[in-house]
């Protein structure tokens, strides 16, 4: 009977560690570009129609009974306008191009093989490509705000008050809140490949998230609210960061509380409580009485 | 996705400059490669412009510019090889470590080669074309598979050996060379198959990784590194972190236990499919064979 009570609690020590071994606390990458003839089946029909909407109106240009002098005036005008024409048109065909991917097959969450064979991986490669060179065109073009424009036109909830030109992110399963600032060279992957296994999983950012420069948050992170991620740190598989706290390193660790939180409101809670009569009082400091109406308060103000 | 400017590390090689009058071979090799470009548009212009009917010119423009583009590309790679060529005639390059000074032959040469090499480079990366990299890649001697991806990291040009299915993550650096203090340091790296890099890693030359490798993020190697087959590093400099069973075949229940609820999100999709109105069928189908598997392993 011993021999089998140890037996079997072998057996549980064994599959312990396997669990231990197949857990995912690492973080890898998601750059798969393999070179197939399907890319560039996709990238020709988008580049041609944009093209052609820009040659029509070059024509119209080139025809137009305008003396030349005033021509040659408004050229760098026309120039920048057939730049976004372009853009905006290849926007649109791709857009085109992604609902009737999206069509025969659905993109979802989960855990899926890297074979050849397997269509979520498969779908998942010519997604990322369509979007890539939209993204690429619209982030290589000297006005850095508009590529909120064309993460809001692939269906990503997002606000002009959020700022993340100058990170690699995904452009599928993420959600942002408002003012959410992500750092320079930051990587922000939904997806990732481990193994043979390529796992996507949904991102999401809470208000004012801050994420530092040049770290790297893995799928499944949440990122609550008023959170602070270090520069140089990273977050692991289904990492839940709370509300309020900085983190740093790798994988992140919770540093201290977010203090300037409070601070970046002009709002601090003071509370002193009157020993002999036993009454808390609260006051509000750090802020200017005309500027009161325009701050969002959080803990009951509105009753007082 | 689009990789940013301060992680677009765009061409593929060092940027010193051992000499100032290498600048003129640079501006010679750009000057070359739109010589041919010019010609195109002139063989175009003169078999489809005409007057009276300008469609077929404006129909065909788009398409044209972009194999414009492609052969620019092209032939910026081959001038450079050309060039490569004959340079290695008079100086072979060779792994070691050299002077970082202008009176050792090894540091000039290799400063010339990076210069040359820099101009198809630049070209090839400057869109996001993968093949173009990976043919730019090819050409001017990493010896690389076009089953890699490449293209969202740094990644030298010569002394590099790749296997198959490498994937080098974003913001990540290959390097064969390096400045160290007044050395300059050139060993070869080689990256064997299925190593996941992942992003922002920095390998250093000489290191050599074996199979089904994978590299947590912001760990670094040393040079000279040996990292052994089948395992998961992490730290800088790299260290064992655990076993890699990832490239086995494990049963999907274990691994979701690290990513959370998979079969909730599934119902999730499902749910979604239904009330959308369509069937789904394919999903059944796929739940129905992961049973029999199962069973099967049971």
């Amino acid at each position: 009977m011993n021999e089998k009570i140890e037996d079997e609690q072998k057996d549980i020590e064994k599959e312990e560690e396997d669990d231990n071994e197949f857990v995912i606390d690492f973080t890898t990458s998601s750059a798969i570009h393999r070179v197939s003839l399907k890319f560039l089946i996709v990238y020709i029909p988008i580049f041609w129609f944009s093209g052609l909407a820009v040659a029509t109106f070059w024509y119209g240009y080139t025809i137009s009974p305008v003396p030349w002098i005033i021509k040659l005036l408004f050229l760098p005008l026309i120039l920048l306008g057939f730049s976004f024409l372009f853009i905006f048109s290849c926007f649109f065909f791709s857009k085109l191009l992604l609902i009737f991917i999206n069509l025969i097959h659905e993109p979802k969450e989960g855990i899926f093989r890297t074979d050849k064979g397997d269509t979520d991986f498969e779908f998942w490669k010519i997604r990322t490509e369509i979007k890539k060179i939209t993204l690429w065109l619209i982030r290589n073009w000297p006005l850095p705000w508009i590529d909120v424009i064309a993460f809001r036109w692939f269906s990503i909830k997002m606000d002009f008050t959020s700022h993340l030109n100058d990170a690699w992110c995904d452009a599928e399963f993420i959600s942002f809140g408002k003012h959410v600032t992500i750092g320079q060279g930051a990587v922000v992957m939904s997806s990732m490949v481990v193994g043979n296994y390529l796992i996507i999983k949904k991102i999401r950012f809470d208000d004012y998230a801050l994420i530092g420069g040049q770290s790297t948050i893995a799928p499944g992170t949440h990122i609550g609210e008023d959170t602070v991620i270090g520069a140089v740190s990273t977050t692991t598989l289904n990492q839940d960061l709370e509300e309020g706290w900085i983190y740093s390193g790798i994988p992140a660790r919770k540093l201290k509380p977010n203090k300037y939180a409070e601070m970046r409101r002009d709002i601090i809670h003071k509370v002193d409580v009157d020993e002999e009569e036993k009454i808390e009082t609260e006051h509000e400091v750090n802020i200017d009485d005309d500027k009161k109406h325009l701050i969002k308060r959080k803990r009951g103000g509105d009753n007082k | 996705m689009s990789v940013p400017n301060s992680m677009r590390v765009g061409p593929f090689c060092a940027s010193v400059l051992a000499k100032k009058k290498y600048m003129i071979l640079y501006v010679f090799l750009i000057w070359v490669t739109f010589l041919p470009a010019i010609l195109e548009i002139w063989w175009y212009w003169q078999m489809l412009w005409h007057e009276d009917r300008p469609l077929h010119f404006y129909v065909f423009l788009p398409l044209f510019l972009l194999v414009i583009y492609v052969s620019i590309v092209f032939l910026a790679i081959i001038f450079t090889k050309i060039l490569l060529v004959i340079i290695s005639v008079f100086h072979k390059p060779r792994e070691g470590v050299f002077l970082r000074d202008t009176s050792d032959k090894d540091y000039r040469y290799w400063s010339l080669r990076n210069t040359l090499k820099k101009w198809p480079t630049w070209l090839a990366h400057k869109f996001p074309f993968p093949f173009l990299d990976n043919v730019c890649f090819r050409i001017l001697g990493t010896k690389t598979k076009f089953s890699n991806s490449l293209f969202e990291g740094w990644v030298d040009t010569e002394f590099m050996e790749f296997g198959k299915n490498v994937v080098v993550g974003q913001g990540a650096i290959v390097q064969s060379s390096v400045i160290i203090g007044n050395f300059l340091i050139i060993r070869k790296t080689i990256i064997e198959e299925n190593v996941r890099i992942g992003a922002h890693v920095i390998i250093m030359p000489g290191t050599h990784i074996g199979k089904n490798c994978i590299l947590n993020t912001w760990s670094s190697t040393m040079v000279g590194q040996e990292l052994e087959e089948g395992w998961i590093y992490n730290g800088g400099p790299a260290k064992k972190f655990k076993k890699n069973r990832f490239f086995e075949d494990i049963p999907i229940e274990k691994l979701s236990k690290s990513i959370g609820d998979i079969d909730g999100l599934l119902k999730k999709y499902d749910e979604q499919r239904e009330a959308r109105g369509t069937t789904k069928k394919r999903l059944l189908h796929r739940k129905d064979k992961e049973e029999h598997t199962t069973e099967e392993k049971e």
